[in-house]
């Protein structure tokens, strides 16, 4: 109790929320600091929220998930690193859902995103630990938008004639809504 | 040669440029659009198919090609030496092990028009597995292809000054034992 420590404050917000009214209305989100004050008899412990005025604020503040919060429903991919790092562990993996609010939707498609970097190498840092002395031995090739696991890939022995030629799959379905700057249609098969 | 200010023009026009493209992180097939438009000559007003007015393209980088998906697993490159149970297949991967310029040889040899053009231009194509070329051909380029597809940042090639710039889309919920 002496020791200053980061309260749990919100929780109670959460639980009180969730015995009136329903999920849709997510409790204040923030870090906040103990503040011990001892004015004669009466101790007050508070737990003031910690203004990070550094945060600027949302464009959309009255979006259920993040990526609409800030208007970016259907304008990132597999580059956007930047915006991806924010919801993936050290190890590389995804954050889970309720942890970091987003809409069932946007999770899936961050998660795809995140697996194409991943393949992409975009994220050299966020590899699982190794056991200690393990030299992977794979050749590396460059990929970029790889659908599916590299390992799971079979060859396509008989692509077939030409009028019904067995594509190769780029890209991923659930990226197909994404803002084209450019013309050319969106191929997910080639 | 005359000093005729007329017959330089002409040699100029017609004369034979090298071009250096680097294939580093780049689709092979992007590659080959771009390297046979040079090829040929169609990126010049002067192109006619009987005139050969085809440039030289040197492509280093040829190991280091990135497929888009799967390619690398799934693509099948078939050959047959005409003898029979002599139908041989590779994937893409295998290939490349064993030849790294030959994916884009192929891609190019493909792409041309299918003609007794064809072979004198590929003799035209320079490719390198490395960014190591030979002085004499080092000496002939002229100018670089731009490269058909932006490559990414990867995240440690972000600044720590552009990391600070990007908000932090959501904050976390903190929990503690006490």
């Amino acid at each position: 109790m002496a020791a200053p420590s980061l309260l749990r404050a919100g929780l109670r917000r959460v639980f009180s929320g969730l015995l009136g009214s329903s999920w849709a209305a997510p409790p204040a989100r923030a870090l906040r600091q103990v503040v011990e004050v001892t004015e004669g008899n009466t101790t007050t412990i508070e737990g003031r929220i910690i203004e990070d005025a550094e945060a600027p604020p949302p464009p959309n503040p009255s979006g259920q998930c993040p990526i609409c919060r800030w208007n970016l429903k259907h304008k990132y991919d597999y580059v956007d690193v930047l915006l991806l790092s924010q919801f993936i562990r050290s190890d590389g993996g995804m954050l889970p859902r309720r942890v970091t609010g987003l809409c069932l939707e946007e999770h899936k498609k961050v998660a795809v995103c995140v697996q194409m970097a991943h393949r992409a190498g975009l994220l050299p840092n966020h590899r699982p630990p190794l056991p200690e002395g393990h030299i992977p031995k794979k050749p590396k090739l460059n990929r970029y938008l790889t659908r599916w696991p590299v390992r799971s890939a079979k060859p396509i022995w008989k692509r077939g004639p030409k009028w019904c030629k067995k594509p190769y799959a780029v890209g991923h379905p659930l990226l197909k809504d994404n803002v084209k700057y450019t013309q050319k249609p969106l191929c997910l098969n080639h | 040669m005359s000093t005729d200010p007329l017959s330089f023009q002409q040699w100029a026009t017609f004369a034979r440029a090298w071009y250096l493209l680097d294939a580093k992180m780049q689709p092979p097939g992007k590659i080959a659009a771009a390297t046979v438009i040079r090829l040929e000559g169609r990126h010049k007003p002067i192109y006619h198919a009987l005139n050969d007015c085809g440039d030289h393209v040197v492509i280093i980088n040829t190991r280091h090609i990135a497929f888009s998906g799967n390619k690398w697993e799934q693509k099948v490159y078939s050959s047959h030496t005409g003898y029979p149970g002599g139908f041989k297949q590779v994937t893409a991967t295998q290939l490349h092990l064993k030849d790294p310029t030959a994916i884009v040889k192929l891609a190019v040899y493909r792409m041309l028009p299918k003609n007794l053009q064809r072979r004198t231009l590929m003799q035209r194509l320079h490719l390198f597995p490395e960014d190591v070329i030979p002085e004499d051909i080092e000496k002939n380029l002229l100018q670089e292809i731009p490269q058909p597809r932006a490559v990414p940042k990867r995240l440690d090639e972000y600044t720590p000054e552009e990391i600070a710039a990007f908000p932090k889309v959501w904050t976390p919920l903190i929990w503690i034992d006490c």
